[in-house]
């Protein structure tokens, strides 16, 4: 994916999302414009139906916009095809759902690896998916199907999973949602360390507390609108308790 | 070509629903199974057919005037038939032949009177070429080589003539311009329990066809091959070695009818096959697509991980590859076990032949046998592999086109 010039990463302009449900027309984006830079630990927040996992689906090329403009990493989403959101999901983005979303069928090793394979990564694999889960702590757990592991291991599971590839940007969506307070603290902590020693930009979509505490900029959608968009002053363990 | 891990993931998503997957091995499996059995039974009936045919007279290959096949003038004779003999003899995959010529006429005892297709053979080759001979049951002789003023008559034709061994007919044969009269000594009557086979039996040797009809040659090279697939080679070969004025043609155009009824039995159960096989599609079809559904979350996440559709396609159709190959064991186990039955212990058709096995002088088997062969390996697995593979295309490409962002949807 090409650099961006300012170290921009997404740029919003005036974007809206329309829903068409039978004949019903739920707009869940109405003009939002932003702009998301490099390095960013950023929250989403709002209330059920602000548009925040639709603000992130759009950023995530998964779904397209309505009306506006969003570029991401300077590309116009609206005009790449299919093929090229899909290179740009593999190769650029990474994605961690508040329902883990792993594989099932593979282990915690498989489930990381895959990105690798998909991204046509034959050299070093396995040691790289090793490394990725020994940076969230779960090499103990390399050979364990999600299902033997719980909700939190899952999540890093899967938080190992999106930043594999080393992605410039993580979308995280509802991340702790199903986490208690012990397992989203420690899923918390290694996301900022990831992004303040690797530089990886992470924009969560949360209401949560726990999450708002540790980003350093934080949206507020409200009723598919920006309401505010705070950016605090410094990253200090404070925001965290 | 998709990776390892796509691979144990397709692998292993077969273990999700053990029941599921069985089953669908199973349904493919025995669907397939059908539809070999009936290939066997269709396979079988076409080579028994074919077979009888040609054992009866016609050869799978007959060399015979050009004029025969539009006028069936019984008079015309092949042109330089020796020549003609010659590349008959060096055909290669030539299992036997028998030269005939014929005559119509009629036949008299006392004052009863029937008329005959005569037909002059050679006694040697007729007995080991011709099952009506071999299968029916003789009273007295057959003819013996060169044998002058015998004949063999039919079981029906005796009967409606009211003749017995020894009687002497008075056979009066249209010849080359002229009516010709000889007697001849009935030496054996055949019975092949077919009472329309047996009115058209009226066999005299071929030098006495000469004689009498004073028409000289053979009417006929009936020519029976190893096996019906050397059929067209054959054709090719001796029609390239033909003497001028002469042609070849196939048992098909000998019996035309009975050349329809095979083809239109073997499309019937082509068809019979074709409709299990599409069941067994939609039957696996109907559980891949249930399977794609639910697992509509997993397919957003591959695409939501930039997998492509293309690669998502190849990963169901790996499971469908799969279910084909398990299938395909259950259709040869299946499958093979009762086309192996049929090929060995066959089935018995009398009770549906209504005790006549002849039909349009040729003289079929009661028993009906399949084919078994190491075909049914390769038909097997192009079968269930054909039909998993093509019965999951549309759930493939379902899955392929699930929306990422409304299938992982939870708030917002």
């Amino acid at each position: 994916m090409e650099a961006t010039t300012n170290g921009i990463l997404v740029k919003a302009q005036a974007v809206t999302k329309v829903y068409h449900t039978d004949e019903v027309a739920t707009h869940a984006l109405r003009g939002v414009s932003t702009e998301i830079t490099a390095g960013e630990f950023l929250a989403v927040v709002g209330p059920s139906g602000s548009g925040k996992t639709t603000l992130l689906n759009l950023i995530g090329a998964l779904d397209a916009v309505t009306e506006g403009r969003l570029e991401v990493m300077g590309k116009d989403v609206a005009t790449m095809s299919k093929r090229q959101r899909a290179d740009m999901r593999l190769h650029s983005l990474g994605f961690v759902f508040q329902a883990y979303n792993l594989f099932p069928v593979l282990t915690a090793q498989e489930n990381v690896e895959f990105v690798l394979e998909l991204q046509g990564i034959s050299e070093r694999r396995s040691e790289r998916a090793r490394e990725a889960l020994d940076q969230l702590g779960l090499l103990e757990f390399a050979d364990r199907r999600p299902t033997q592991m719980s909700g939190g291991q899952q999540q890093r599971v899967a938080v190992a999973r999106a930043i594999a590839s080393r992605p410039r940007l993580v979308l995280a969506d509802e991340p702790s949602a199903n986490l208690d307070g012990e397992n989203a603290r420690i899923l918390l902590d290694m996301m900022h360390d990831l992004n303040v020693r690797e530089g990886i930009t992470f924009i969560f979509s949360t209401h949560d507390p726990r999450v708002i505490a540790y980003a350093r900029r934080v949206i507020t959608l409200v009723d598919g609108r920006i309401d505010t968009d705070v950016v605090k002053k410094q990253d200090t363990d404070v925001n965290k308790e | 070509m998709p990776g390892t891990i796509a691979l144990k993931y397709a692998a292993r998503s077969m273990t999700r629903h053990t029941r599921r997957t069985i089953l669908s091995m199973v349904g493919t499996g025995v669907g397939c199974a059908m539809a070999l059995v009936t290939l066997s039974w269709m396979g079988g009936a076409t080579e028994m057919q074919v077979r009888a045919v040609a054992e009866s007279g016609a050869g799978h290959l007959r060399m015979v005037h050009q004029d025969w096949p539009d006028t069936q003038e019984p008079t015309l004779r092949l042109v330089d038939w020796e020549r003609a003999l010659a590349a008959v003899q060096a055909l290669p995959n030539m299992n036997k032949y028998t030269m005939r010529a014929h005559a119509t006429g009629l036949l008299a005892f006392g004052n009863r009177t029937a008329p005959a297709q005569i037909t002059g053979v050679t006694p040697e080759r007729e007995l080991t070429s011709n099952r009506i001979l071999q299968r029916g049951a003789l009273e007295g002789r057959y003819l013996e080589k060169d044998e002058r003023g015998a004949v063999v008559v039919g079981r029906t034709l005796a009967r409606r003539l009211d003749v017995q061994i020894d009687d002497a007919l008075y056979a009066t044969l249209s010849g080359k311009d002229d009516i010709h009269s000889a007697m001849l000594y009935i030496v054996g009557i055949l019975d092949t329990g077919s009472e329309d086979l047996d009115l058209g039996i009226c066999h005299i040797t071929l030098k006495d066809i000469e004689d009498i009809t004073g028409i000289p040659g053979v009417g006929e090279i009936s020519i029976l091959l190893d096996d019906e697939q050397y059929m067209k080679a054959a054709e090719t070969r001796l029609a390239a070695n033909l003497p001028p004025d002469n042609t070849v043609i196939t048992w098909r155009e000998v019996h035309p009818a009975l050349a329809a009824n095979v083809d239109s039995d073997t499309a019937f159960m082509r068809l019979m096959a074709g409709i299990v096989i599409l069941v067994v599609a939609l039957g696996i079809m109907s559980a891949q697509l249930t399977a794609v559904l639910e697992r509509r979350a997993e397919f957003a996440m591959l695409s939501a991980l930039g997998m492509k559709s293309r690669q998502i396609i190849s990963m169901v159709m790996i499971e469908a590859v799969i279910i084909g190959l398990g299938g395909a064991m259950v259709a040869l186990v299946v499958g093979g076990s009762c086309a192996y039955y049929l090929a060995t212990r066959g089935m018995d058709l009398t009770s549906f032949m209504d005790d006549d096995l002849g039909f349009a002088d040729v003289l079929f088997d009661p028993h009906l046998y399949g084919s078994f062969g190491a075909w049914l390996v390769s038909y097997a697995l192009i079968i269930a592999m054909a039909t998993t593979i093509c019965a999951t295309l549309y759930p493939a490409w379902k899955a392929a086109q699930v929306m990422p962002a409304d299938a992982l949807r939870t708030t917002g």
